[in-house]
């Protein structure tokens, strides 16, 4: 909600779409490349910093990828299949119900990244959402279940 | 049932980018509707009409002073709840996002 986040997070709750923005200061290539091949993908994908145990990529339509992390105790591998490859400019893919639209665009000598996850559904956004939740659980994450299921009706 | 109420009436106005400008001013301090349609370059009743859908949903109240009628932000309200939705999720990926960056950086420089 604040103009200086590097990321900018929208949730749309009509069409059950998280979506993200960010600036990048590298060519549209090299980000492409770091959404898909494992050499990259590997270094960023978890969000400690550690690189993945597992990353198998599989880059066509219909190709499955297949992300663990390190501490695969706390979250399970990160699996789907790519539904749309346009190298540089765009990938979709499918992954626990959702659809993951990349998208990136070179503006000014930098490239704006575009990431949206529509979910099918309520229920799969409450499963996106409780991804995101390790230990700290609290009352308020309970209320936006209960709220999106009731507005998926 | 009556907190899903307010979770919806929380996200309709929060819909607003005016209103979403007009919660940041308050966070700041309390603010009378004069001293919020100055900056906004809104007239006072158009204001009023935001702040009354910013108190039904539960965001701000009227301050002490019965004369100047300021508005001040609720503490742990609504925007609490909404954040406390979003939060673990949308951190999960900005760290993702945050080690993108930096592996970026060294991509950019040439290895040998």
């Amino acid at each position: 909600m604040l103009n200086d986040e590097k990321t900018k997070t929208t949730i749309d709750r009509d069409t059950l779409t998280i979506t993200f923005q960010r600036k990048f200061g590298a060519p549209c290539e090299h980000v492409f490349a770091a959404w898909t091949e494992p050499e990259h993908m590997k270094h960023w994908w978890d969000p400690t910093g550690l690189p993945l145990s597992e990353c198998v990529i599989d880059l066509r339509p219909g190709g499955g990828f297949k992300f663990t992390n390190r501490d695969s105790a706390h979250s399970p591998p990160f699996t789907g299949v790519y539904r749309l490859v346009e190298r540089p400019s765009q990938l979709v893919f499918e992954a626990m119900g959702a659809v993951g639209t990349v998208r990136l665009e070179s503006k000014d000598g930098a490239t704006h990244m575009t990431v949206s996850i529509r979910c099918a559904s309520a229920e799969h956004l409450d499963q996106f959402l409780k991804l995101g939740v390790d230990v700290n659980t609290d009352r308020t994450f309970d209320h936006l279940v209960d709220y999106l299921r009731k507005s998926a009706r | 049932m009556h907190k899903q109420t307010q979770l919806d009436l929380a996200f309709a106005a929060l819909a607003d980018p005016t209103r979403r400008a007009i919660l940041a001013r308050l966070s700041q301090g309390e603010a009378t509707v004069s001293e919020l349609s100055r900056p906004f370059g809104l007239r006072q009743p158009t204001i009023s009409k935001h702040l009354r859908v910013l108190e039904d949903a539960g965001f701000i109240r009227q301050g002490r002073d019965a004369q100047r009628r300021p508005r001040q932000l609720v503490v742990g309200g609504p925007l609490k709840d909404v954040d406390g939705w979003i939060r673990p999720f949308r951190e999960q990926w900005e760290g993702r996002f945050d080690n993108l960056d930096s592996y970026l950086k060294k991509m950019n420089k040439p290895k040998k």
